[in-house]
């Protein structure tokens, strides 16, 4: 097993050798006019943040809001025929809406904006799987976790391992990984789910899709982190482990990437992890477009994102 | 993030810089229309609107009017000591014995206060998180320890001592309640579970020797001391100096 070091320097090496399965833009601000295959819009780590940060905040006063997150995101789906909206979990917790309505203002709101797929992040426990499902009452769309075990819970209702979405000419599968509870979650919180090791059940939840539903695409929805030093399984380390992974979008450590990392592999394929920072400040963009470079991999990636009342 | 994933995570961004300048990567060129603050979406934001309403009749009580811009300067700011004051006086009333120390993360206080009625839902957005009073006991050579670490951050929310920071990031002069710290006293210091748990950003607290968990949540701590002082002023005291 190479070690984490070995693992980037390959991917360096890599880097520097092979063709170029992805296209990169550092773009910000700015909606792409031209229509590409599929638009995919993400956010990560929104807590509850309804409303922009008052002008008092100490970070960020003035940015993010839900209701300027949906016009931007209608926008998009103007130009665009296929767009998919994803959010990497933690959406309960941080402000004082969570206090009064447990995560189901957020969920009502991100229903009417079309998300399509969530992850469960550590704080959708922080009222019991009990609060859990009475928020997800609103909750138009499903919550991925193909390592939560939520069988005779009440969260049952409204969780999946994966899905899969059919477009003309190609089909997407999602897939969803929760972190461990321990140290993050109280007992009390976590009740009957059981959590199990993430990189397993990603490694079955990616044949599945690839072999069993023919998936062109694979995203995994990953509330894991992005990089840890302990032992505690992360976005790095997933990469290292499994192949077949397209698109990571990650969350829980609340990291602000300016350009998503890109890990390619001998096959052709590669792995991008991209990470938005959190409270919606940010909402991130990824244009998938198929056919359009002779490179071996069928498709191309293009990143950007877009700041929430930047100036 | 702990400063040990940070130190990783620079490493990791350092290699993906270094990547940009190999072919890997390339600048796609499109036509765009730039859009910068999008106007809100009307029918969330009247929905946004709707359900404030809730918020404001859950959580509109007033519970003190603030007559100065109360912030969480360094190396001491007004609000910063109220929040180590707080965690200290209320430590000390439910431990019913003198508390000698209250600290806490600034990183973890949301909000600065600025003049005018300060209500129940701003001070649940000054202090997001369910965390939970503690109080560790420490010697004094730790003391004097955790000084310097408060020095090495150019100042930090801190209760009950005083000490000038000199020119090379150290504390000089330092005095607990008063007095200077004796190696071998032991001393109690107020903090929060969080702050306690994992020693940032202060890592002498995990050598604490002993250690008490109060069933008092920070938030409602907070409540009860900004209801208490009724109007909230400038605090600075020159506790921290540099």
């Amino acid at each position: 097993m190479m070690n984490r070091r070995d693992f980037l320097q390959r991917s360096a090496a890599l880097a520097g050798s092979l063709a170029m399965p992805a296209l990169f833009s550092r773009d910000r601000n700015s909606v792409k006019m031209q229509e590409t295959d599929l638009t995919i819009l993400y956010t990560n780590d929104t807590h509850a943040r309804i409303e922009p940060f008052p002008e008092n905040a100490r970070r960020f006063a003035g940015l993010g809001g839900i209701a300027r997150r949906a016009s931007l995101i209608d926008k998009v789906r103007q130009t665009q025929k296929n767009v998919l909206l994803l959010d990497a979990g933690d959406i309960f917790h941080g402000t004082p809406w969570f206090d009064v309505y447990g995560g189901s203002v957020d969920l009502d709101l991100m229903t009417r904006m079309g998300y399509d797929a969530a992850a469960i992040g550590n704080h959708e426990f922080d009222r019991g799987p009990d609060g859990f499902a009475e928020a997800a009452q609103k909750a138009g769309f499903p919550f991925l976790a193909a390592n939560y075990d939520v069988r005779n819970t009440p969260m049952n209702p409204f969780v999946e391992r994966f899905i899969v979405r059919e477009f003309s000419g190609f089909r997407v599968g999602i897939f969803g990984l929760g972190i461990g509870f321990s140290g993050l979650i109280d007992s009390a919180n976590s009740g009957d789910v059981r959590a199990y090791d993430p990189i397993r059940n990603a490694e079955t939840a990616v044949e599945s899709l690839k072999e069993y539903y023919r998936c062109d695409i694979i995203i995994c929805l990953s509330h894991l982190g992005f990089s840890y030093i302990q032992t505690r399984n992360d976005d790095l380390r997933l990469t290292e482990r499994i192949q077949g992974i397209d698109i990571i979008i990650g969350g829980h450590t609340h990291t602000f990437m300016e350009e998503p990392l890109i890990f390619p592999r001998e096959n052709g394929s590669s792995t991008l992890i991209t990470h938005m920072g959190h409270s919606g400040v940010r909402v991130g963009r990824i244009d998938v477009s198929f056919g359009s470079e002779n490179s071996g991999s069928p498709f191309s990636l293009s990143s950007r994102y877009y700041t929430i009342g930047d100036t | 993030m702990p400063k040990s994933h940070a130190f990783f995570f620079s490493a990791v961004l350092m290699l993906f810089v270094s990547l940009q300048g190999c072919a890997f990567f390339k600048a796609s060129h499109i036509e765009e229309t730039e859009i910068h603050y999008p106007a809100p979406d009307p029918e969330i934001e009247r929905l946004v609107e709707d359900y404030r309403a809730g918020i404001e009749q859950s959580l509109g009580e007033q519970i003190a009017v603030v007559e100065d811009t109360l912030t969480f300067s360094k190396p001491e700011g007004s609000l910063g000591n109220m929040a180590a004051d707080a965690l200290r006086y209320r430590a000390a009333l439910e431990l019913r014995t003198f508390v000698h120390l209250g600290i806490a993360d600034e990183s973890h206080y949301m909000l600065d206060f600025l003049p005018g009625s300060l209500t129940r839902e701003a001070v649940y957005e000054f202090m997001p998180y369910l965390n939970h009073l503690v109080v560790l006991e420490l010697r004094g050579d730790q003391i004097t320890e955790l000084m310097q670490q408060v020095a090495a951050l150019g100042g930090a929310p801190l209760s009950g001592a005083r000490f000038t920071i000199d020119s090379q990031n150290r504390a000089r002069g330092i005095l607990v309640n008063s007095t200077v710290v004796e190696p071998n006293k032991t001393y109690l210091i107020a903090t929060t579970n969080r702050v306690a748990n994992t020693g940032e950003p202060f890592p002498v607290l995990l050598n604490a020797d002993r250690r008490i968990d109060l069933d008092i949540s920070i938030r409602s701590l907070y409540l009860d001391f900004f209801r208490g002082r009724g109007r909230l002023t400038d605090a600075t005291d020159g506790r921290i100096r540099s």
